[in-house]
């Protein structure tokens, strides 16, 4: 089992040396709490328990997975103490409202808590994950009795939450959800069908748990526009918000899966159970999208989190495993044979493991702390762009992060050799566990199609200006220090290359939708990898200043990847600019039944 | 004979309306009504429509100035007047003894062998005509408008059996070449050829929309733009014309058509209506109508009429699939399974095969017909060509199945294969004969759609096409979305230049859509802003300058010939032009400044060159450079060609058409006058502009507008800009300034502004609302 030490130092830099983070407690009042003391004892705090308490259940939880018996979940052993110690300490109402009992601290610090969690045991995560989503969309869309009544168990952890979306035939098109609400006389609902996939759905950490089911009222119109949401708690609360008696929801069964064995994925039966609406009749859509949105983030942090453990793990079997010898002659003669880090290939893929996840970090927390301008900065412009640039890339942390999950999960495997295909290593359990995080929440093809299909048209191009003008500015001044050069003009190409390819699908796009659709997965790789290029040359700024310091060789180190980055990464960039810009043709001319 | 002066009796909305136009037309006018009870002014009723003419909105008035050629009168004092005019129209009540009293009031007095005309749209001729001396019937018509006669096409016209044909003859042409009309040769039957389809049209509609259950919203959604009608469709087009003159209408289309005619069975009553208009819900004019807009505080929230309990409620937009369906065209529309297909079926189905049932009754030929409900209706195609859409024997097919009547012109049409068709790049149309006959056009018009027909462009790309219209002269057509101008449209104009300056004489810019052009593509620019694509917006800007640089400077001339909007973009091409003939009804202007930008093509410049003073004017830099200014800062929009004359945005000499198929025929002809004349291109102007002086005067003043609170934050930023721009940059009313160095200043200036945050958002506003932002 690879050990996990929570990268605090790299938490560190990118929080307050790259994004200045401790500025949020200045400018944004309702941050005024969120001062460097609190923030790196919460760091410190939440790494301790990754390691300690959450990472020791990730292979055993594995191994046993959950039960299913007779419509009870029972959660791998040491789950449930684990839980009780998380909920002791406060962690789920960490980002919460402090009106509902929430600490309300920034999102951006949630997603360092949450990046260690999914490193340490990403099964686990899953369970305040979901409640936290859908914490989010009740404080959005529900009335104030919904708010009073569900908020402070969420926020406390004594209740946990679902998101309850798929159906038998309704997976990616949510139109053609079947469920359905029927009126009952004191204006709640009762519904009646069949969800499956759900996570979370069933399980014996909380006292209760609480659905938010997507469902259609009797008179709804069809397809998308006719879905509603729904709260539909396992145990019917009391008038004091107690636990009373159990509704007519329950679990059917539990899926055999892949990977995360320890989150119960759940098939849950609607028979009658009483429900209220959540926002208005026939909107459940747009209510879904509030708590989808910051889910495809936090489901980006789950790639981030594998990464970082499957790097981890791998650079310390390189180091340890003693075969052969350099190629240009021994290293360490005194040892039988020399670590195989000192392989270049071995070092190509650790290094691409780590420019990738440390870039992966740097965006990924950057959109944490454009969550927060959006919610809470007093100048609503200031907002309003922030807003945006999280819409714009949500989708492009969501499927990189999560691609670049489960391929730096599968360089781990190769570095171990033979022991990473082995269970006992727990190196091949990354490769599962991340697997599930390029499907749901909006498959990664999904993600590429709201991307082009929805993002860069919104406003004719202002999201996009969110980021395109920043980094156009960056690439103006920076390009003008002779030190930054050798990393500002390669991140200049691929930014040209970006904006050629974003020109051509505009053009492409809009007289064929197909176009789109057939560029979409390259471009957003290429806008990914772009968006990187440019994380490296503002760390890589950093970077220089600082390497004469004491932390000389953390800078370097930086440095380093960097140039890594720009010569063996980021050149992938043409090769996807040519391969998007060759159009839908090849892929559309072969008929469907030649397949 | 030929009408030099004209009057109008009756000076109600349709009198008055009329003879604004007739002065539109440069032709003096009276305009004579009764003499009102115990009045001290006894002309005050035609007084009075003057000046609601000078306000009214849309204006019937292409200039104040015309306003100066209307005299006002009444009909007991002026009568002597009327000795001068060639032409009178009569436009009273719709009362037959009121209207033959006014025919005896006026024969003593009117000149021998002037016409006489009624605007009657429900009196037959012959009823009007039947008591009159022979001398009236032979100069009598009927000249049947359509409100508002500036702006509606259409103009029925018809004699009697006495009429003689040079009195037709005389009114059919002034109102042709003069007012600018479409001239439809009617009978003397019921409603003539437009309001006879068109009201059936109405009545088919309501009843089907009640009949099938539709909301006002979904049967407006539906019988408009989807058939090709304009977007009012047909709830909304009863508030807008007046839901008081319907029963009259019906009234008198029923007592006029014979029982046996489809309309006494399509037509019914309608209570909802009856009750409405008794509470004075007479539609636009009135509380509203089957739409009202409802005062929320400061907010207008626009509620309908429930059809089956006379409700109002919050309009919501109607969601039906058959709408979007027929952007596939009209049989995907009629076909659809939807309430929205069954019901354009079911008012189609009548509609065309009751249309099909009226030629030769009401008109000679399916053209006219077509033409009158395109003119009269807005429809974008009349019911044969619709017909043709939907394919005449599939039509066919489907009314046998559904057991309804088919007209023998329609079986004939299905059997032809349609009631148009091209045969060696001409139009034909199918006769009753059985035949097909070839469209003529009138002397003196010249449409490119046949010129198109009949050949194939010289050049072609996506925006744009290079046509051959023969005797050396090539015709530049814009066509992209709106004829919005992008870099395909500017290598068009480059390559047109270089091609006719190669193997051809002149060139024309010209197109037939309903707008010369909307200006630049700002969709692009600012998509290519946005993501920081400033090289490219920077190359734009060169191409557009050098491609009208290249139009002005050209050795042959380039002439303009515009209608509808030539704005941004649009209208600095025209600015670059040897000489422009402008459609009466053309719309230019330098908006850019709603969008936060600019004029970036050179449209500066020119305005400035075009304000340099002449002979009389007071001389010094400064007075075209406030004008300049003036015009673009406030984005003024001329409304008409003739106002633009007032803005210097077309030049005196320029040339005005009132005819909009006259155009490109009066554009060519003056390309050709210029040559013979020996075109030469102008040289190069210097210009005396007053530099940072001149720069700071103009910042002044808006900053005291800023502070007035009559310009936002972003204006003063765009209006330092355009400052810079028209004050020449650095330089001083000493030294000159090139037409390059303008543009240079242009350019520079429009890149500056093209990157701050509130140009971006007033162009995507515009872009995705239609509407200014004002930030």
């Amino acid at each position: 089992m690879p050990a996990y030490k929570a990268p605090l130092r790299e938490i560190k830099f990118i929080l307050y040396e790259l994004l200045k983070a401790d500025s949020l407690s200045n400018t944004v009042p309702a941050y005024a709490e969120a001062t460097p003391e609190t923030i790196d004892a919460i760091l410190e705090a939440a790494g301790q328990f990754c390691e300690e308490e959450l990472q020791p259940l990730n292979h055993s939880g594995d191994e046993e997975g959950c039960h299913f018996e007779n419509g009870v979940v029972t959660v791998p052993k040491g789950f449930k103490e684990a839980y009780a110690k998380f909920v002791e300490s406060g962690w789920p109402g960490l980002p919460c409202d402090p009106e509902y009992g929430g600490q309300g601290l920034p999102k951006l610090i949630n997603f360092a808590v949450e990046e260690m969690i999914c490193s340490a045991n990403l099964s686990f995560g899953m369970y305040p994950g979901l409640s936290n989503g859908n914490y989010n969309a009740i404080h959005a869309h529900g009335d104030d009795a919904q708010k009073a009544l569900y908020l402070p168990k969420l926020v406390s952890g004594e209740w946990s939450g679902t998101m309850c979306l798929t159906e038998p035939q309704c997976g990616t098109d949510l139109g053609l959800c079947k469920t359905r609400a029927e009126a009952n006389v004191d204006g709640s609902y009762k519904l009646f069908g069949t969800k499956i996939f759900i996570s979370a759905g069933e399980h014996d950490l909380t006292s209760n748990i609480i659905h938010l089911v997507l469902a259609r009222l009797p008179d709804a119109p069809a397809g998308i526009r006719g879905i509603s949401l729904f709260v539909c708690p396992k145990f019917l609360p009391t008038a004091d918000g107690e636990v009373g008696p159990r509704n007519k929801v329950a679990c059917g069964s539990i899926e055999k899966k892949m990977g995360i064995k320890a989150s119960s994925t759940c098939v849950i039966n609607f028979d009658g159970a009483q429900a209220w609406l959540v926002g208005k009749p026939n909107k459940g859509m747009s209510a879904m999208f509030t708590m989808m949105n910051t889910a495809r983030l936090a489901v980006g942090m789950q790639g981030l989190g594998i990464a970082e453990a499957a790097y981890q793990g791998a650079v310390t079997y390189a180091k340890d495993r003693l075969q052969m010898r350099a190629l240009a002659g021994a290293k360490f003669p005194e040892k039988p044979a020399d670590p195989i880090i000192v392989h270049p290939d071995v070092r190509r893929m650790l290094l691409k493991m780590r420019a990738l996840t440390e870039a992966s970090r740097a965006l990924s927390y950057w959109m944490g702390m454009e969550l927060d301008i959006a919610a809470h900065h007093p100048d609503p412009e200031r907002r309003a762009a922030a807003d945006d640039l999280v819409a714009l890339l949500t989708p492009i942390v969501k499927a990189f992060l999560t691609d670049h999950g489960f391929d730096a999960a599968n360089l781990g495997v190769q570095v171990f050799g033979g022991h990473g295909y082995i269970r006992e290593w727990g190196m091949e359990q990354l490769v599962r566990d991340a697997r599930i995080t390029q499907i749901y929440e909006g498959t990664n093809g999904i993600q590429a199609l709201d991307l082009v299909g929805r993002k860069l048209g919104t406003g004719v191009g202002r999201l996009a200006r969110r980021f395109f003008h920043p980094v156009s500015e960056f690439i103006g001044v920076a390009s003008e220090k002779p030190e930054m050069q050798e990393f500002v003009l390669p991140t200049a190409k691929a930014f040209a290359k970006l904006q050629q390819a974003t020109a051509w699908l505009a053009q492409a796009g809009m007289a064929d939708p197909e176009e789109a659709g057939a560029a979409a997965t390259d471009y957003l790789r290429l806008f990914a990898l772009t968006a990187l290029g440019y994380m490296w040359c503002r760390m890589a700024e950093i970077a220089l200043e600082k390497k004469g310091g004491s932390e000389a060789a953390f800078y370097e180190a930086k440095l380093a990847a960097a140039r890594f980055f720009m010569a063996r990464i980021l050149p992938e960039t043409n090769s996807l600019f040519t391969m998007l810009t060759a159009g839908k043709a090849t892929l559309m001319a072969l008929p469907a039944e030649a397949f | 004979m030929t009408i030099e002066r004209a009057a109008v009796i009756g000076a109600g909305l349709m009198g008055s309306g009329i003879a604004a136009q007739i002065a539109n037309a440069g032709v003096p006018v009276l305009l004579l009504d009764i003499v009102p009870k115990d009045a001290t002014d006894r002309s005050a009723i035609a007084k009075g429509a003057i000046d609601k003419l000078l306000k009214a909105d849309p204006a019937p008035l292409m200039s104040k100035a015309a306003a100066k050629l209307i005299t006002p009168g009444n009909i007991e004092d002026d009568l002597e007047k009327l000795e001068d005019v060639d032409w009178i129209v009569e436009a009273v009540i719709e009362k037959l003894d009121v209207k033959q009293n006014l025919y005896r009031k006026i024969e003593p007095f009117r000149k021998k062998g002037s016409v006489v005309s009624s605007n009657t749209s429900t009196i037959p001729l012959h009823t009007l005509v039947k008591d009159e001396p022979e001398s009236l019937q032979r100069d009598f018509v009927i000249t049947h408008f359509f409100n508002p006669p500036r702006y509606m096409r259409l103009l029925e016209v018809l004699g009697g059996p006495k009429t003689r044909a040079e009195a037709l003859a005389a009114v059919s042409d002034f109102g042709d070449r003069r007012l600018g009309k479409a001239i439809i040769a009617a009978k003397d039957t019921p409603g003539f050829v437009a309001n006879r389809i068109g009201v059936f049209w109405m009545q088919a509609a309501v009843n089907a929309a009640l009949d099938l259950g539709l909301t006002v919203e979904e049967a407006d959604a539906i019988m408009g733009r989807p058939i090709g009608a304009p977007k009012t469709g047909i709830f909304g087009l009863l508030d807008l014309v007046g839901l008081d003159l319907q029963p009259h209408v019906d009234a008198s289309m029923r007592a006029a058509l014979k029982p046996d005619d489809a309309y006494q069975t399509v037509r019914r009553d309608f209570p909802l209506m009856e009750r409405m208009i008794k509470d004075g819900y007479t539609g636009r004019k009135g509380k509203g109508g089957f739409y009202r807009l409802q005062r929320n505080g400061a907010d207008k929230v626009k509620e309908s009429i429930d059809l089956k309990t006379g409700e109002y409620h919050v309009s919501d937009k109607a969601r039906l699939e058959s709408a979007d369906a027929a952007k596939g065209g009209l049989r995907a529309l009629v076909t659809h399974k939807d309430k929205g297909g069954q019901y354009a079926w079911a008012v189609l189905s009548k509609l065309l095969s009751y249309a099909a049932s009226l030629v030769p009754e009401i008109s000679d030929d399916i053209a006219n017909v077509d033409l009158a409900m395109r003119t009269g209706f807005n429809w974008k195609r009349g019911p044969f060509e619709m017909i043709d859409q939907l394919g005449a024997a599939w039509f066919v097919e489907k009314l046998a199945a559904e057991k309804m009547v088919v007209p023998p012109l329609l079986k004939l049409a299905a059997e032809k294969g349609g009631f148009y068709k091209t045969e060696n790049g001409q139009l034909q149309y199918l006769g009753t004969d059985g035949a097909y006959h070839a469209l003529k056009r009138a002397e003196g018009v010249l449409l490119l759609a046949d010129i198109k027909r009949a050949s194939k462009p010289i050049l072609k790309n996506g925006s744009a096409s290079l046509w051959d219209i023969g005797d050396g002269v090539a015709c530049l057509e814009f066509h992209s979305k709106m004829n919005a101008i992008d870099p395909d449209t500017l290598d068009m104009v480059k390559k047109s230049v270089a091609h006719v300056g190669k193997n051809m004489k002149a060139l024309v810019v010209h197109n037939e859509g309903e707008n010369f052009s909307v200006g630049a593509n700002i969709g692009l620019a600012l998509f290519a802003a946005n993501i920081a694509m400033w090289p490219t917006i920077e190359d734009l800007i060169g191409q557009g300058q050098a491609a009208y640089k290249a139009v002005k400077f050209a050795p042959f001339p380039v002439i303009g010939a515009p209608s509808g909007m030539a704005l941004g973009g649009g209208c600095e091409i025209l600015l670059h032009c040897a000489a422009v003939i402008a459609h009466a009804e053309t719309y230019m202007g330098l908006v850019e400044v709603g969008v936060g930008l600019i004029p970036g093509w050179g449209g500066c410049k020119e305005l400035l060159l075009r304000n340099q003073p002449g002979p009389k004017d007071p001389k010094g830099p400064m007075p075209p450079v406030a004008a300049a200014f003036e015009t673009i800062s406030l984005a003024k929009v001329a409304k008409s060609a003739a106002e633009a004359k007032e803005l210097k945005l077309l030049r005196p000499s320029d040339g005005i058409t009132m005819n909009r198929d006259r155009l490109l025929f009066d554009a060519k002809a003056r390309a050709l006058e210029l040559l013979a004349a020996g075109y030469k291109a102008p040289e190069p102007k210097e210009l005396r502009l007053p530099g940072p002086t001149g720069r700071t005067a103009l910042q002044l003043a808006v900053d005291g507008f800023r502070l007035q609170g009559k310009a936002l934050p972003h204006d003063v930023t765009v209006s330092d800009a355009l400052a810079e721009v028209l004050s020449g940059g650095a330089t001083d009313f000493t030294g000159v300034v090139t037409e390059d160095q303008v543009q240079k200043l242009e350019k520079k200036a429009f890149m500056a502004l093209l990157r701050t945050g509130p140009t971006l958002a007033r162009m995507e506003h515009m872009l995705t609302t239609g509407k200014p932002l004002r930030n």
